[in-house]
């Protein structure tokens, strides 16, 4: 088999002056990662393509004169409007178009959209997303590889990080599709203790500190964690937070799988009119984000991952992994023997929308911030609606979400009738009240009253370390409820979910 | 959100045998969406107008996207698109809307969705496989392209210590996949009409288990313009190969880009007007697939629109059973999620009324098989006229696909070394011909300016415990091929064709 060296590696973001080449990071990586071979085929490819003049018979690649399309127009909202999203909505606001071509100058030619690249994905677009990351959080030393999304790039970190029979750190309520893709791959999942603002570090630390390999395997290397508008509990952690979970990774040697799909959707920022107006949107929203894990990832232990389905749409089916250059080519390699690079319609209309005859990028911040608007007006709606139908009657709470899309809607239930609290535990360890029972009664009486939210249990990670001291079904007293309905969803819903409560308690 | 749902009339395996025992460890333990309980108690619930506060899906009227039009070559032309479209170029555009009538509106194509894919697309796709492919009894899953489908069924049955089964040469793209978690191949041996059956059975029959570990279950083959030997198994070869699966419970894994580049078949007839017609001449220029006669569904075929439309349009799609299907849209919904809504949207206006519609697609097709087979016939000519005088190399013409596969007489060359020895391992070259083959690939990329991909880039490597000990040529005194890719322009083959006259007889003649 002739194997040819790749010559270059991925492309680097902007260098801030750290130096990481000497750490080791494979060490973290899967046997199946670290057994895997390069694309025999794309490096010879690569190879052919340094000499000029090369005549490349090796590749089946169909010329670009047989691609049957040689433009594709997008039609967008025009980004001049004071408000894009609303004047979006109400069809009030001007359109523009952007454009690819085949045969015309654009952004991103459709000539190379529609060939087949790298799994990392074009230069064009990683560049461009990488230039927004250094924007926003300035990241010490970072390489971009681009995604199908955050399913498709958690469920690939996954592979990468993980062998059969290790564990992974995860908060105890989370985005359980997710955590049930690593099952199959012999991963086992360990719930961190949450409270209203998210991951509680200090649990960490005692699962960490207190681990005994001897009885349960290898000590946990990865925490999979969703900082912003955590999924299910809509909370965002602190920096002050952040940077004590950097602490303990650090200390433990922790790879960090920052899933942050909800980053721009931030409420209550107090942007600056006076630096939009100075410096742009992005700057202006740069300085009241939070601070990703990424911002702060001076060890290179974070793989960041940000996705366009919450900020665009979810069939956009395109997103970005930025993580140390170890792992962006190790990532990069998987993609090369799997799915591929992403869809070229796809980069072609992120390529030309950052682009000069698109919004660029201070325009997509300003979209962005647009959209945040809109969300917050539906977040305030729901808590007022909230705090007239359903708080008044003390048998649910809510906390205010900072940003996302999720209410985690507290259901009250000591002051229910049938609610025991000293119930022998069916196993050892296992719960100690009818907390689920009761909470599955209401979920179907909410149902049959002609309303779904999501229960706690479906989100819910049971502790199998046997020291975390409570079963987490005596946890499950939430519903997860969004806001990104109508308002008229909103008024109906809470009106209902009020009543229903009504009827269940008394 | 919309659940998963399998036709009604189709009965649960009406003939189908069971083949679940083929799923690896992985696809067995995979849990269905979590949600999946939720949604059946939410979708037996008789209340009609349920308000949903349960997912975390932006409203449509968010998504920045009132229109999107793709410019398409007009199928007007019914003779030639292809052509027309290189010099005319005139243009049809079609389009997805958000707020007016289209095949797949801009609002459910950008939802999340799940399995198989959104419905628009998967059942304007499925038609299209029914009419063109008349599977017995199988269903439709959307894919991001081939090697996004094959890699996912590669997970699905494969495990470490399995062995799969495929062309001794083969395309490592793809057969490197899953060596990364312990799988490893079992190359068979092949003419110039790809595998050999007879060969695929004695592997089956002589295969010992105590050593080797589970006899192989899955067959990895692309059967029209192999790669990279560009071969094309013949109607007869395929009923001998689908039996021997049955024999041996093996599944097939039909990887065919390359379907529809058939050449020096029958001419349709296009002044048929009559869009029927046309279509049923056109199937008829077709070669019946392992699909075609898959009557237990141990077939998976998996067709792309890579080489077709575009490869940049990572889209493509795998027909299989049932119980396969739902396997391979659980593990999608847990990996990548079904495809793009560019993609789904693109190919169902295409296909639709208001784009090319199934037969203008065949007319596109027609017409790019007939432009392949142009600069088939050109390099073959500049062959023939620059590399064959030289008596080094030779070629036979392949019946579809987009390569050829150059045989280098390596024993004509000075340095060609022939051991003759007998006992030792039946696996180890007696020649030095793979060290040739290498040295005139770089010879000739280096020197002349030309790549071509040496055979030994798709060599299987071979196990003294699976090959017969008599009489077996190593496949390394058999690696004796280079692979010419056709797709380029005019230009490229031309040239190509004359620097590897020119390198070929510096090579021999040093």
């Amino acid at each position: 088999m002739v194997f040819l060296p790749s010559t270059a590696s991925a492309t680097s973001a902007v260098d801030v002056g750290l130096k990481r080449s000497h750490v080791d990071y494979s060490r973290y990586l899967s046997a199946e990662a670290r057994s895997r071979l390069p694309n025999p085929i794309k490096s010879i490819w690569k190879v052919a393509q340094v000499k000029p003049g090369t005549i490349n018979m090796g590749n089946g690649d169909p010329h670009h004169t047989l691609y049957p399309i040689c433009e594709v127009n997008f039609v967008v909202p025009s980004i001049d409007e004071h408000d894009p999203v609303q004047s979006w909505r109400s069809g009030t606001g001007e359109q523009n178009i952007i454009s690819s071509y085949k045969d015309e100058p654009c952004a991103l030619s459709l000539r190379t959209a529609f060939a087949y690249g790298a799994g990392a994905g074009l230069k064009d677009v990683r560049d461009a997303l990488a230039d927004l990351n250094d924007r926003i959080h300035s990241p010490p030393n970072h390489t971009v590889s681009l995604s199908l999304g955050n399913a498709d790039a958690l469920t690939k970190c996954f592979r990468l990080l993980g062998d059969p029979g290790d564990s992974f750190l995860c908060e105890e309520f989370t985005f359980s599709a997710m955590t049930n893709a690593a099952l199959p791959l012999g991963i086992e999942w360990v719930p961190i203790r949450m409270d209203n603002n998210g991951l509680v570090p200090s649990d960490l630390e005692r699962i960490l500190s207190n681990w005994d390999e001897a009885k349960q395997g290898k000590r946990p290397h990865v925490l999979y964690t969703i900082p912003c508008s955590q999924n299910p509990t809509g909370s965002t952690l602190s920096l002050e937070r952040r940077q004590q979970i950097y602490q303990i990774a650090h200390d433990w040697d922790i790879i960090i799988l920052e899933d942050d799909p909800y980053f721009f959707l931030q409420y209550d920022l107090g942007v600056s009119q006076s630096t939009i107006q100075q410096y742009g949107h992005t700057r202006a929203m740069a300085e009241v984000l939070p601070r990703s894990f990424l911002s702060m990832d001076y060890d290179g232990r974070v793989m960041r991952l940000d996705s366009f389905s919450k900020i665009v749409a979810p069939g956009m089916r395109l997103g970005w992994v930025t993580s140390n250059s170890y792992f962006a080519d190790k990532l990069d390699m998987l993609t090369d023997s799997s799915s591929q690079h992403p869809h070229g319609m796809g980069q072609a209309f992120v390529a030309e929308l950052l682009g000069s005859n698109g919004w660029g990028v201070d325009g997509f911040m300003k979209w962005i911030l647009s959209l945040c608007n809109e969300y917050q007006r539906r977040r305030d709606l729901f808590m007022d609606v909230f705090r007239q139908k359903v708080a008044t009657s003390g048998f649910a709470t809510a906390e205010v979400p900072q940003s996302g899309m999720f209410v985690w809607i507290k259901i009250n239930l000591e002051h229910h009738a049938r609610f025991s609290a000293s119930q022998t535990p069916t196993v050892p360890g296992g719960p100690t009240t009818n907390t689920a029972d009761l909470m599955d009664e209401l979920f179907r009486k909410l149902l049959n009253n002609g309303l779904v939210m999501m229960p706690a249990s479906t989100f819910a990670i049971a502790d199998r370390t046997g020291m975390m001291g409570s079963h987490i079904n005596d946890r499950v007293n939430f519903f997860r409820a969004t806001f990104v309905g109508t308002d008229e969803t909103i008024r109906n819903g809470l009106a209902t979910f009020g009543r229903t409560l009504e009827e269940f308690f008394l | 959100m919309e659940e998963q749902r399998i036709d009604d009339n189709v009965t649960s395996n009406n003939g189908v045998i069971d083949l679940s025992h083929h799923l690896s460890d992985e696809a067995r333990n995979r849990l269905a969406n979590p949600l999946k309980d939720i949604m059946r108690v939410i979708s037996e619930c008789p209340v009609t107008d349920l308000i949903t506060m349960a997912n975390g899906d932006p409203h449509h009227s968010l998504y920045p996207f009132q229109q999107i039009m793709y410019g398409l070559p007009s199928v007007q032309d019914p003779s030639d698109p292809v052509t027309s479209w290189n010099n005319s170029g005139r243009t049809q555009m079609i389009h997805s809307y958000r707020d007016q009538e289209c095949a797949l509106p801009i609002r459910n194509a950008f939802q999340y969705s799940r399995a198989a894919g959104l419905v628009q697309c998967k059942d304007a796709i499925t038609d299209f496989t029914n009419l063109i492919f008349a599977p017995p009894n199988h269903h439709v899953m959307l894919t991001f392209g081939n090697s996004d489908g094959l890699t996912k069924v590669f997970r699905l049955f494969g495990q470490k210590g399995d062995h799969f089964l495929t062309d001794e040469f083969s395309f490592p793209g793809m057969t490197n996949c899953p060596l990364a978690y312990g799988v490893k191949w079992v190359g068979v041996k092949m003419d110039s009409g790809g595998i050999i059956p007879e060969e695929l059975e004695k592997v089956l029959i002589r295969w010992d288990e105590a050593k080797l570990g589970r006899r192989p279950r899955l067959l990895y083959t692309v059967p029209v313009g192999q790669n990279p030997t560009g071969s094309t198994l013949s109607v007869d070869r395929r009923k001998k190969i689908y039996a021997i699966a049955q024999t041996w419970d093996l599944i097939i894994a039909e990887d065919d880009p390359y379907y529809f580049l058939r050449y020096d078949v029958p001419q349709t007839n296009c002044a048929s007007a009559d869009p029927d017609e046309f279509i049923k001449n056109f199937t008829s220029t077709l070669i019946p697939t392992f699909l075609s006669m898959d009557v237990d569904g141990r077939v998976i075929r998996l067709d792309t629109f890579s080489k077709v439309l575009a490869p940049g349009m990572r889209l493509g799609w795998i027909t299989s059973n049932k119980l396969f299907h739902l396997k391979l849209g659980e593990y999608t919904d847990s990996s990548t999620q079904p495809p793009h809504a560019f993609g789904q949207m693109f190919v169902t206006e295409m296909l639709s009324e208001h784009g090319w519609k199934i037969e203008g697609f065949c007319r596109w097709l027609r017409s790019l098989r007939l432009e392949y087979q142009n600069r088939l016939d050109l390099l073959l000519d500049v062959f023939q006229r620059e590399v064959e005088p030289t008596g080094y190399a030779s070629v036979k013409r392949p019946e579809a696909g987009m390569f050829v596969w150059i045989e280098v007489f390596f024993e004509k060359h000075p340095r060609f070394v022939h051991e003759r020895c007998s006992g030792g391992s039946p696996v180890v070259a007696r020649t030095n011909t793979e060290c040739l083959l290498k040295e005139l690939f770089e010879r000739l990329m280096n020197t002349q300016g030309v790549v071509f991909l040496p055979a030994s880039t798709f060599a299987i490597p071979e196990n003294a415990l699976w090959v017969e000990s008599d009489g077996h040529v190593p496949l390394s005194d058999r690696t004796r091929f280079l692979r010419a890719a056709f797709a380029g322009t005019e230009d490229m083959i031309e040239k190509g064709m004359i620097r590897l006259g020119k390198g070929l007889r510096e090579f021999f003649q040093e």
